[in-house]
């Protein structure tokens, strides 16, 4: 099994998913090859956890809603005062 | 004869049976004010009277946001509270809770008619309230572009984690706020964030209206996200914050209570971590120390060889140390240099080894396994003690023995032994 898929997860998914596999894990129930397979995935998915929360391009914008029933999207500056 | 009574007691009595008279209590009484006095405390005290009579009365401070007029002497009004004993003075006074002007609707009155409303079908019940999502991709908020708001959520979930914000800019005071307000919650609905903060800074009653109308409140109850408020400051809430989800009592507070911080995220990754590294370590040495005694039972004599055949294979395993473990180890060390050093080396070699693909690690311990004789077709015998017995003329006619096989075990009694020489 690869762990390609944890690149596309969501932070929150991440996150449950490696708080379900330490426990699978502590629970002692696997066999080597299952424990190995769990310690890797469980490092990917703190390594994609981790990207995310280093990540610093997060976006913070205006919405509006145009007269066609639509939306505008729009970056946010700021005003001072 | 009964007993003579402190003052104190006459005193408390009286109050006693105020509290108990609800003739006295949440009445509506309709007069003119006079030697109205603000004090520094914020309370205000003053006489109500008509022609006839007249009544001290007080207006605490908690009660002067519910008004939307200054009271002045000489104004006529209505006010709502009820009476109380003072027992100190052994006198009565009135405790407003809020005044109206006379033939003017009250907005105090209007706010109380809605809360009723809306409390009667239930938009306030604890069961309506959701959780708030852990972690937030799109935090929504409908305020004002321009106000403090926007600005100390922007500057706080920077601080404590990366999440959009989208923000629906709306009227927050005034004329046409409330309908503002609503398109706000509603179309960040459709554009599908994870929550919604609702927000303006602290004002009078008046400005804070909007927050207290009904499609405002209806609005809030029909989000399918999670709504957090935050209008005005400290001990009033409005109509809206009742309805919420969550109340945050400044905008500041409702970011903290949107986003977990960051700092708390990677310090229980670093646990994880840990938690990981320690539970690998032990299941590989375990497996290793079975090995080793079931070995030392099977064969005392052979013990030594087979951990010595054990130590050359992890050698070899660890020889396959891949550039990918490199690069794995390399970045344990450098981030967790004490959890990695954890790791011990066996762990690190059968990583090497399932990475490198050549086997899998669990075929490779198994070919060094007792077991691996035993699902071959042989057996062994073992005594009461659990040691594996490897001479019949260990063996006693009529003791119980235990057969070990691939799957299992059986009990078996020693009926009759031969020596071959």
């Amino acid at each position: 099994m690869t762990n390609d898929d944890v690149e596309k997860m969501s932070f929150e998914d991440s996150m449950k998913a490696l708080e379900e596999l330490v426990a699978k894990l502590e629970g002692g129930e696997l066999d080597l090859d299952q424990s190995l397979e769990v310690y890797e995935r469980a490092i990917a998915l703190r390594d994609r956890c981790r990207k995310i929360l280093d990540a610093s391009d997060r976006k913070v914008q205006t919405i509006m809603a145009t007269v066609n029933g639509g939306e505008q999207r729009a970056d946010f500056k700021e005003i001072d005062g | 004869m009964t007993e003579a009574i402190t003052v104190t007691e006459l005193n408390t009595r009286v109050k006693g049976l105020f509290g108990a008279t609800p003739a006295l209590q949440n009445v509506w009484v309709v007069g003119e004010l006079s030697n109205v006095k603000r004090y520094t405390s914020g309370h205000y005290y003053f006489t109500i009277k008509d022609p006839g009579s007249e009544i001290r009365a007080v207006m605490f401070r908690s009660s002067r946001a519910r008004l939307d007029f200054e009271p002045a002497d000489s104004m006529k009004i209505q006010a709502f509270g009820r009476i109380d004993m003072y027992v100190e003075r052994g006198s009565y006074q009135f405790i407003v809770e809020t005044m109206r002007a006379s033939g003017t609707g009250s907005l105090y009155l209007q706010y109380e008619q809605l809360k009723h409303k809306l409390e009667a079908e239930g938009l306030f019940a604890a069961a309506r309230k959701r959780p708030l999502p852990r972690y937030p991709k799109v935090i929504g908020v409908v305020t004002s572009p321009t106000g403090a708001v926007i600005h100390d959520i922007i500057t706080t979930t920077r601080r404590l984690f990366p999440a959009d914000i989208l923000l629906a800019p709306a009227q927050v005071q005034g004329e046409g706020a409330a309908a503002s307000v609503v398109a706000g919650i509603q179309l960040l609905n459709r554009a599908g964030v994870d929550v919604i903060i609702v927000g303006r800074g602290g004002g009078s009653i008046e400005d804070l209206w909007a927050f207290n109308e009904e499609p405002v409140a209806r609005a809030i109850a029909a989000s399918k996200v999670p709504v957090i408020s935050s209008v005005g400051h400290e001990t009033d809430f409005t109509i809206a914050d009742l309805v919420a989800d969550v109340r945050a009592a400044t905008p500041t507070a409702a970011a903290e209570l949107a986003v977990r911080n960051k700092q708390e995220i990677l310090r229980q990754m670093d646990d994880d971590t840990r938690r990981l590294n320690k539970a690998l370590t032990r299941k590989v040495d375990l497996m290793r120390s079975r090995f080793s005694v079931l070995d030392s039972k099977l064969d005392p004599k052979r013990a030594r060889e087979r951990v010595d055949l054990l130590a050359m294979h992890l050698d070899e395993l660890s020889s396959r140390l891949g550039a990918a473990l490199n690069a794995e180890v390399g970045r344990m060390h450098k981030r967790y240099a004490a959890a990695a050093g954890r790791l011990n080396p066996a762990v690190l070699a059968l990583l090497a080894a399932k990475r490198a693909g050549t086997a899998t690690a669990s075929a490779r311990m198994e070919a060094l396994s007792p077991y691996s004789v035993l699902s071959r077709g042989y057996s062994f015998v073992a005594g009461a003690d659990g040691r594996a017995i490897t001479s019949v003329k260990k063996l006693r006619v009529g003791a119980t023995v235990t057969v070990r096989m691939r799957d299992g075990r059986a009990e078996a009694e020693v009926k009759k032994k031969v020596i071959s020489e």
